[in-house]
């Protein structure tokens, strides 16, 4: 069987802070319209899992491939740290990240946050950037807001905006690191139902979040991390439906 | 060691003079800022509106300016008055306009007006809750002012004040142009004298940053200790 | 035309001290101010963007010398700043023998050096603070979409920043107004020396300063409204819609 390109590998993480090790060896394998969602208790290291995989944390130990390109590292005394920033920028650029703060850039309005990473980044042309980007943004259901600051939207807005802004990029792979926890619970319905759709459409997605029920519709694998370690893994009706640890089955106790 | 070619005492003098001159200023602008405080938070139109005077003109002119205006403009409007009392009553004096007094009233006059700024805000900024409860306890207007508003408003007020004197400092070195000895104008003397700038200005600006050193650290600790129970301290900045 | 200029004479011919000599005066000290205020400003600023980035690097080689240099500029008067310059100038060899002895012999440009290197020190930290508050999360977002260094300062931090110093640095561009008047000590005749000229030679201080006063708070005034009307457009981003 021919290798088609894996869009996204990680293997063998560690990531320590300090003398505390938050990572122990994580793999993942994503591939094309998969949707590997992360779960678990907060400081089980979910966040800083996904924050390796686009290098915003540097993984002491382990590899990343992203579309068959294995990033360099290089030691230093402070230990190790990608040898070349220029393949990282490259490498980031295929993976987009939607943030739990939406992190919108606040000086400019949304249209132009939807445009700047792929006119600047992808060197794409402006009139183009611009009609792709008022496409999405009215798939995201913002397009009557493309020329309002960032400031001047709800969250809910501003996180369809972001999702926007990813797309724009259009990513080998969208990293989400918890979409809907900033969220007032009355707009995190519109904001799951934009992820809904990029998920049916096959869009290849490792996301971060505590909506165990969206978990369970839209996932092809969950994963089930406590204190650095993946401790169950599978399809969402194995991992959710018939959790093995007790742990994982007190985590998915309705509670609250 | 330098040689300072003689002017060393007079340097010293110098200093003094300028150390004095700041400190008068600063207590002469601390009260007027506060009765310009009280002016503009004042719901009586008139007073506000001399309060706002008073700030707008001040921060939309030339310190110098108005250091010229109040020395030479000063004395000529003392020598009208003493002529008038000698056409009158016939009294005969001369008053001269003392350089030092003169920088004293500039100076005070200018940053009683950002003192004032300062002050109004530092006010607002205490939550009135913390009024009722004094006053819920009991005390009367003077006493909750004295033991709460006062020294809640202190709190905020001291990082401006912080800045307001070291911008102060720096302004006495104006007094040198309008004939006072402080240690600016004894190094321009000094200067024009041996045609040496760095023997003499270097160490007055060292004089400047060690005094503003010194403040700034004398602040910290201020703050440090009036923010007791407040937690750190985000408003110390410069 | 020819009426508004009877009209002047009519008004100039009432008092001795206003005629159109010295006020011929106060306009030449007018644009020797505003030119002298305007290009250290300028000045300031293009020597203060690089110098705010250096403030902020991780290398200390790059950071603490910048940091001693406005460190020494702010804390000192600018008084002290001019003197040092005006006085200092001929002691670089061979400048009385170079071309530029022609400009530097003049006061102006002693003043102009002065007045730059002090309001780039005053900007440098204006920009520096405002570099340094920029929102951890948008330079994350920078990052995480593939932009290089440079191109994050360029697009993100710095449009980001500098708007966010506009109010502060509008602070700054009146305090040099002001303060540019002790250029009158080193014999140039700006505004503050035209209205001293007038002082002395009618020794009427009154008219000189308080007209001399006057002309300041109108400029005052007028770059106030000017950045009003910059934060208006620039921090609309910083307000809610509509308003």
């Amino acid at each position: 069987m021919a290798a088609t390109p894996i869009p996204l590998e990680a293997r063998g993480i560690k990531k320590r802070f300090g003398n505390h090790e938050v990572l122990k060896g994580l793999s993942l394998e994503a591939h094309k319209g998969d949707v590997i969602t992360l779960i678990g208790a907060s400081g089980s290291g979910k966040s800083t899992f996904l924050r390796c995989m686009n290098l915003l944390e540097q993984p002491d130990e382990g590899e990343l491939i992203v579309h068959n390109e294995a990033i360099h590292f290089r030691a230093t005394k402070h230990g190790r740290e990608p040898a070349d920033w220029k393949q990282v920028e490259r490498i980031r650029a295929k993976l987009s990240m939607v943030f739990q703060n939406f992190n919108l850039w606040s000086h400019m309005t949304l249209l132009e946050n939807v445009i700047e990473a792929p006119v600047h980044v992808l060197g794409k042309p402006k009139k183009q950037a611009v009609d792709e980007a008022r496409a999405l943004l009215d798939r995201v259901g913002l397009l009557e807001r493309a020329d309002y600051y960032p400031t001047q939207m709800s969250g809910g807005q501003q996180q369809r905006g972001a999702i926007a802004r990813a797309l724009a990029m259009d990513p080998e792979v969208m990293l989400f690191d918890e979409p809907t926890s900033a969220l007032d619970p009355e707009l995190v319905g519109d904001v799951l139902k934009v992820m809904r759709g990029l998920a049916e459409e096959g869009r290849t997605m490792i996301l971060v979040t505590h909506e165990i029920a969206f978990a369970r519709d839209v996932s092809s694998q969950v994963i089930y991390l406590h204190q650095g370690v993946a401790e169950e893994s599978g399809p969402p009706a194995e991992v959710l439906d018939n959790p093995r640890s007790e742990r994982l089955r007190q985590f998915l106790a309705p509670k609250h | 060691m330098i040689d300072l070619q003689g002017y060393g005492p007079r340097l010293l003098d110098g200093a003094l003079v300028t150390f004095e001159l700041a400190v008068l200023s600063l207590i002469l602008a601390v009260i007027l800022g506060l009765l310009t405080a009280s002016a503009k938070l004042s719901r009586n139109r008139f007073v506000h509106g001399i309060g706002t005077l008073y700030t707008t003109l001040i921060r939309g002119v030339p310190d110098l300016v108005l250091m010229m205006l109040l020395f030479y403009g000063g004395q000529i409007g003392i020598n009208m008055l003493t002529d008038q009392l000698y056409y009158a009553f016939d009294i005969d004096i001369f008053i001269n306009v003392n350089a030092f007094v003169a920088g004293v009233i500039t100076i005070g006059l200018i940053f009683g007006a950002y003192m004032g700024e300062t002050f109004r805000g530092a006010f607002q900024a205490v939550e009135e809750g913390q009024m009722e409860a004094a006053r819920a306890y009991g005390m009367s207007g003077w006493l909750a002012f004295r033991r709460v508003r006062f020294p809640l408003m202190m709190r905020h007020a001291l990082p401006g004040i912080g800045n307001n004197w070291m911008v102060l400092l720096k302004t006495t070195a104006l007094v040198s142009i309008i004939g006072l000895t402080d240690m600016v104008r004894v190094a321009a003397e000094a200067t024009k004298a041996t045609h040496e700038p760095f023997l003499f200005m270097l160490p007055v600006a060292v004089i400047y940053l060690l005094i503003a050193t010194l403040s700034e650290w004398g602040f910290a600790r201020l703050t440090k200790r009036y923010n007791v129970g407040f937690g750190e301290s985000s408003e110390w900045n410069n | 035309m020819e009426q508004l200029n009877s009209w002047f004479t009519a008004l100039l011919s009432g008092n001795a001290i206003f005629t159109a000599n010295t006020l011929g005066f106060y306009w030449n000290g007018l644009v020797t101010t505003i030119q002298l205020v305007f290009l250290s400003l300028l000045i300031g600023v293009i020597l203060a963007v690089p110098l705010a980035i250096g403030r902020g690097s991780k290398r200390r080689w790059i950071k603490l010398p910048i940091y001693a240099y406005t460190y020494v500029f702010r804390g000192t008067p600018l008084l002290i700043q001019l003197y040092l310059v005006y006085y200092g100038v001929v002691f670089f060899d061979g400048i009385q023998d170079s071309i530029f002895w022609v400009v530097f012999k003049q006061a102006f440009f002693p003043a102009l050096i002065a007045f730059t290197l002090n309001t780039a020190a005053y900007t440098t930290e204006i920009f520096h603070g405002a570099i340094k508050n920029t929102a951890k999360g948008e330079i994350e977002a920078a990052r995480a979409y593939g932009m290089s260094r440079r191109l994050m300062m360029r697009r993100i931090i710095l449009p980001s920043a500098f708007r966010r110093a506009l109010p502060a640095y509008g602070n700054e561009v009146i305090f040099m107004l002001h303060a540019s008047a002790v250029a009158s000590v080193v014999t140039i005749m700006d505004l503050t020396g035209a209205a001293y000229y007038v002082y002395a030679r009618f020794y009427a201080p009154f008219q000189a300063f308080i007209f001399v006063a006057l002309i300041y708070l109108c400029l005052t005034f007028g770059i106030m409204f000017v950045f009003r009307k910059l934060e208006k457009r620039l921090l609309a981003h910083l307000r809610p819609r509509g308003a």
